[in-house]
This record gives structure tokens, C-alpha cells and sequence, in this order.
């Protein structure tokens, strides 16, 4: 397991952007304080969802409007068609982990 | 007299000098600056920005372009805002949107028009000047009393003659595509402004190239074909996919290239042979998205891709392509035009 925040570092209903050693760009949610980590750098382009409006548990990427789910990293919209990764979250201790898996 | 203002982009030193009846957008491109665009015309949203300090007028507030949570929380077009006094605005830019030649407003004059199809023709203009462009751009048209420009992909090449051409389609209840088609008379002059468009020709590019288009977007794929003819002979000849609903609305496209010198492969397919008003279609039948797997000889991911057509057929090639046989997006080109 990977610590990335602290809970009380993402607001419901906003997103934080996290760097972490080894892995790409990674984006917190927190949806009704439910975490969720996708990574940040759009499938489509290269812009950062973290920059993007939220609403009903979907984000929309800043560049081009493609909207993703934000829980399961589905492309909802063109243009675009693949996924965001998702990693799975723990939050323990008021830190949000996610798993690594090598 | 049209009065200049200055625009600055906030969080840095670029400025430029914007005329009131021009939009932020061209007025940026005209001087060489990257901004972000796409179609030109309010309906990609590519060029959105925050209005951080001046005054603006908005010439299509209903632009589908923008969302109405966006417009309530002050974004607004560049594409179609003019300014009112100096401006300093927040907006993206990127290398990728600066092209070769600055887009420049001409006069142009019809000198030639040649039916493809029945509803689509070939139009020809000529400005005073060199026509500089780079294959696979557009320009906007605009007809005296008409007040929305329309951006139609030129389907020549540059030149010193000064020629633009185009394909148009006689879209019903067009206001633009009628009024070409029926009131402008060869002699009449427009206002063309161009050029404009990121998804022209990459000629340094070593990989093949296929070019998927539909409609009136064989304009653009026809220059860019014809662009390779100067490119050197190392990829191989391009492929060609063209769709359309009948075989009445597949133009004649082995002898436009082939009066251009230029080789192609390629490949017609429509979606509705019933609508045949001549002997029977014995070629392909379907969506021409569905034809790209089974017309190239190597993996997709091999190919350089350039699409221009109707917004329902690119998504499905982008889809069929970046989804199903991982190619990068960044091998795949086009203008959204919705």
C-alpha cells in the first residue's frame, strides 16, 4: 500500500492532485466523502482531470469536455474512449492508500 | 474605422493587437501566437477562456460550444468574442495550434464551379496573392449579408496562382452551402480567412498514411493525399476510405487524384445500396469504419490516420481505432466540426 493524502486534504466534492515516485499522475476524489483514485492525466490528451469540473461522481476533462466516471475510470463521452485507471483505495488512520500492484 | 486593442494572456508577457471586428482567437493566430481552437465556429468548446479584465462582446452566446454551468461562471469563446477595449484573458495554448502561415482575411473570387455528385461540387476562388496553406487546413467563407462564416477544408494545394478550392455539400436548409450553390455567380467575390486547422499533413511522419473520410470531408483528405506527392515515396502509396449513404454520393475521386499525378488506394463503401439510381452497387456495403481492419495489410497501429467527415463516423473510427486496436491518439488527426 501507497499513502497519497491525507483525508481532510480533499474537500467533498473536489479533487487533489498527487505526485508520487514511480507512478504516474494520480487524482483523489472525494465524493460524498468516499475516496477515489484515478489517474490524473487525461487518456485522451494531456491534461490534468484535477483541473476539470465535477458532478454527480463523473469529472470532466478541461480540454476537450470528455467526462469520466470517477469511480469506475469509464469513458463516459467523446472523445474519449479509454478508461482511466483506477487503483483501489484504502482510507485508514485519515490517510487515503491505494494498492500498488507490481 | 475599426478601432485595435490590446489583448494581453495573463500570467505572462505575450500580448497582441486584436481589430474590434475580429475574434480573440484569429486576432491571436493572425500574430503567430499557439492559442487553442479547433472548429472556429462555437461548437468544440477547444477555446474557452476566463475573461480576467476588459470587455468583450460575445457574437454567439447560444454557442453549443460552452455549457451553461461554464457561461454562468464566466467562460467564454475566443472563436466568437470581439473585443470592446483592451482585454487581459486566461486561455490555453500549445505549440501543436501555431501553424506554418498565419490565417489572413482576402478577397476571393469564383472563377470555377464543377458538380462531383448531385449535391456535392467542387468550388474554385481566386485571391490576389499566393495561396499558402498547408494540406488538410480549412478556411472560413463569408458571403456579404451573411452573417456566420463557414469553415470548408481546401482540397488543393498551395500555389502561386492564388487558388483555393473546395467541396461542398448542398446541405438542405444550408444557409451558407445554398447560397454557394445557388446565388454566388462565378465572378462574385467572398471574404475567405484562412488558413486555420491542426490536422493538416505531418509529411516528416515515416508511417503509411490512411485517410478516412465522408461527405465534404473528402476536401481536406484529398489534399493531404495530393500533399504526399511531394513528400518522397518511402511510405507507400496512400489508402483511401471514403463513405457514403448511396453510390450516387461517392464522387469520382480515381480521376481527381489521378489528374493530380498522385496515387492512391482506394476504397468506397456505402451504407445504403438501395438508394443505387444507376446499375446496381457491387462494392462494398456498410460503415466505413468497419472497412479499415479489413483494407490495410499490417497491424493498425502501423498507420498514420487523418478523418474528416461527419461527427458520428469519426467518433466510430476513433473508437474502433484508439479502443479496439490500441492505437495512440496522437497518430490519429482531425478537426471536430459538429
Amino acid at each position: 500500500m501507497v499513502s497519497v493524502c491525507k483525508t481532510d486534504e480533499v474537500a467533498p466534492g473536489t479533487s487533489l492532485r498527487v505526485e508520487i515516485d514511480g507512478l504516474p499522475p494520480l487524482a483523489v476524489f472525494n465524493v460524498d466523502d468516499e475516496f477515489f483514485v484515478i489517474d490524473d492525466t487525461c487518456t485522451h490528451g494531456d491534461a490534468s482531470l484535477c483541473d476539470g469540473e465535477i458532478e454527480d461522481g463523473q469529472v470532466e476533462c478541461p480540454w476537450h469536455n470528455a467526462r469520466f466516471c470517477i469511480k469506475t475510470g469509464k469513458a463516459l463521452t467523446f472523445p474519449a474512449v479509454v478508461p482511466q485507471k483506477t487503483y483501489v483505495v484504502r482510507v485508514l488512520d485519515g490517510t487515503v492508500h491505494i494498492e500498488k500492484n507490481d | 474605422m475599426t478601432d485595435r486593442f490590446h489583448i494581453k494572456l495573463a500570467g505572462g508577457n505575450v500580448a497582441f493587437d486584436c481589430a474590434s471586428d475580429d475574434t480573440l482567437l484569429r486576432g491571436g493566430l493572425r500574430q503567430g501566437l499557439g492559442l487553442a481552437y479547433e472548429c472556429n465556429v462555437g461548437a468544440c468548446g477547444s477555446c474557452k477562456f476566463d475573461l480576467v479584465d476588459g470587455e468583450v462582446d460575445d457574437l454567439f452566446p447560444a454557442a453549443p460550444g460552452l455549457k451553461p454551468k461554464e457561461r454562468e461562471r464566466g467562460k467564454r469563446l475566443a472563436c466568437q468574442c470581439v473585443p470592446r477595449s483592451d482585454c487581459t484573458i486566461k486561455i490555453r495554448s500549445g505549440e501543436e495550434y501555431v501553424s506554418d502561415h498565419v490565417p489572413r482575411k482576402m478577397q476571393a473570387r469564383l472563377i470555377a464551379k464543377r458538380a462531383l455528385t448531385h449535391d456535392i461540387s467542387e468550388f474554385s476562388f481566386a485571391t490576389g496573392e499566393a495561396a499558402q496553406f498547408l494540406p488538410g487546413q480549412y478556411a472560413l467563407l463569408r458571403l456579404e449579408g451573411i452573417g456566420q462564416a463557414r469553415a470548408y477544408s481546401m482540397s488543393n494545394l498551395a500555389n502561386a496562382d492564388g487558388t483555393w478550392q473546395f467541396i461542398i455539400r448542398k446541405v438542405p436548409a444550408g444557409i451558407v452551402s445554398n447560397a454557394l450553390f445557388d446565388t454566388l455567380q462565378v465572378g462574385s467575390e467572398l471574404e475567405l480567412d484562412g488558413p486555420y486547422g491542426i490536422a493538416y499533413l505531418r509529411p516528416q511522419i515515416p508511417r503509411p498514411i490512411v485517410c478516412i473520410a465522408g461527405g465534404s470531408g473528402l476536401a481536406p483528405v484529398l489534399s493531404i493525399i495530393r500533399g504526399t506527392r511531394d513528400a518522397g515515396g518511402l511510405r507507400g502509396i496512400p489508402q483511401l476510405l471514403y463513405g457514403g449513404r448511396g453510390p450516387g454520393d461517392i464522387p469520382d475521386i480515381a480521376a481527381m487524384l489521378s489528374v493530380s499525378g498522385v496515387e492512391a488506394g482506394i476504397h468506397p463503401v456505402v451504407s445504403m445500396p438501395e438508394l443505387a439510381p444507376v446499375a446496381a452497387w457491387s462494392g462494398d456495403v456498410g460503415f466505413v469504419h468497419e472497412f479499415v481492419p479489413k483494407k490495410l495489410g499490417q497491424p493498425l497501429t502501423a498507420y498514420e490516420y487523418y478523418l474528416a467527415g461527419p461527427p458520428p463516423m469519426i467518433e466510430a473510427c476513433v473508437r474502433m481505432l484508439v479502443a479496439e486496436h490500441n492505437v495512440p491518439s496522437t497518430q490519429i488527426h482531425f478537426d471536430r466540426f459538429f
